[in-house]
């Protein structure tokens, strides 16, 4: 497992070259935006069973196939089945945003699932839709505009956490798109 | 690779829980001392060649034929040459756990299986051993960094000292 510090040793090392200069900026703003990143991780994992029984009902929503008899989310075994799932991946996806680095999503969750998702037979189309739900969902946490319409109050996670700038928090929000995108291409 | 986000990862993956507030606490307070510890390795990275040539002058004003181990060289350049390269080697490693902020760059790629290589060449690592520790008395505060970037570096010449010893 990489972190975007020991991801940088190991470009370094590759070349046998230490880390300064433009490299270690990098490294210094990752560290300087520290705050925003916390936050944007507590705001993830403080909503994480919204999160996941929003997209997997949002799946289901847009087909009621699934629950149906027959449906791969039909008998109750089946349906938590899905919703463990779901945690799991917010859960990987959450500590990749953390790391600022994809290594512990591929080599802890991604690697092989989708064989193992074509073994059970789990259907991958609707499993990437849940995934893009919950994309959605994250980046509106992270971004603090999980809001109700015409809510004026500033009651999500983000206000109250130290970063007082959710302008700032884009660059995050697109850094865990990505991170949803990889788990969307790895299994579809 | 072992740092200090790593290790708090694999603890929650390992408990499947999400990153908890303390989680999240101890990856904080590591950020802050990161700025120490990146001073540190910027100055390190800007001036390795320098600290390693004063490293293997010092080990050679003590030992004029490199290695106590060895029979003394007929060719001090080349000995002299392949210390500054292997104290080089330990700067570069020690830049990255700083940058890291944990000890998992010199474990990797040092640490691990040290004695048996050394063993096996008849190198005595007191040599090394020599040569950090004068680093390691020489830095001074305010002149060559702050004095918590100094501390950090520090620590990390005193990890590779005593696993050579």
């Amino acid at each position: 497992m990489l972190d975007a510090f020991s991801r940088a040793a190991v470009a370094a090392d590759a070349s046998g070259s230490f880390i300064g200069g433009d490299k270690l900026s990098a490294l210094k703003a990752f560290v300087a935006d520290g705050n925003k990143r916390l936050d944007a991780v507590k705001s993830i994992s403080t909503s994480a069973s919204c999160i996941v029984t929003d997209s997997v009902a949002g799946m289901i929503c847009e087909n009621t196939g699934l629950t149906a008899p027959g449906g791969n989310c039909y008998t109750n075994r089946r349906m938590a089945a899905c919703l463990r799932d779901g945690e799991i991946v917010l859960r990987y996806v959450s500590y990749a945003l953390l790391a600022g680095d994809a290594s512990v999503l591929q080599d802890r969750c991604l690697n092989g699932l989708k064989e193992t998702y074509a073994a059970l037979g789990v259907p991958t189309g609707s499993a990437a839709r849940a995934v893009a739900i919950m994309k959605a969902c994250a980046v509106a946490h992270i971004t603090g505009t999980n809001k109700r319409f015409g809510d004026t109050a500033n009651n999500n996670l983000l206000d109250q956490g130290t970063s007082k700038d959710p302008a700032g928090c884009q660059s995050l929000a697109s850094e865990a798109s990505g991170y949803f995108d990889t788990v969307v291409s790895a299994i579809s | 690779m072992k740092s200090t986000i790593t290790t708090v990862i694999a603890a929650a993956d390992n408990a499947a829980r999400f990153p908890s507030a303390s989680d999240l606490e101890s990856v904080r307070g590591s950020m802050e001392r990161a700025a120490a510890r990146m001073e540190a390795a910027d100055k390190l990275a800007a001036n390795y060649d320098a600290v390693a040539q004063e490293a293997v002058d010092a080990v050679y004003a003590t030992n004029p034929n490199g290695n106590l181990g060895r029979q003394p060289r007929a060719c001090a350049v080349e000995g002299k040459d392949k210390c500054k390269r292997d104290f080089v080697h330990y700067l570069r490693l020690i830049n990255y756990a700083l940058v890291t902020g944990g000890t998992g760059p010199l474990d990797e790629m040092a640490i691990n299986g040290a004695k048996e290589v050394y063993g096996a060449l008849s190198i005595d690592t007191a040599t090394y051993v020599y040569g950090l520790n004068k680093l390691r008395n020489r830095g001074c505060a305010p002149r060559d960094m702050s004095s918590q970037a100094l501390s950090e570096y520090n620590a990390a010449l005193d990890y590779v000292a005593n696993s050579l010893g």
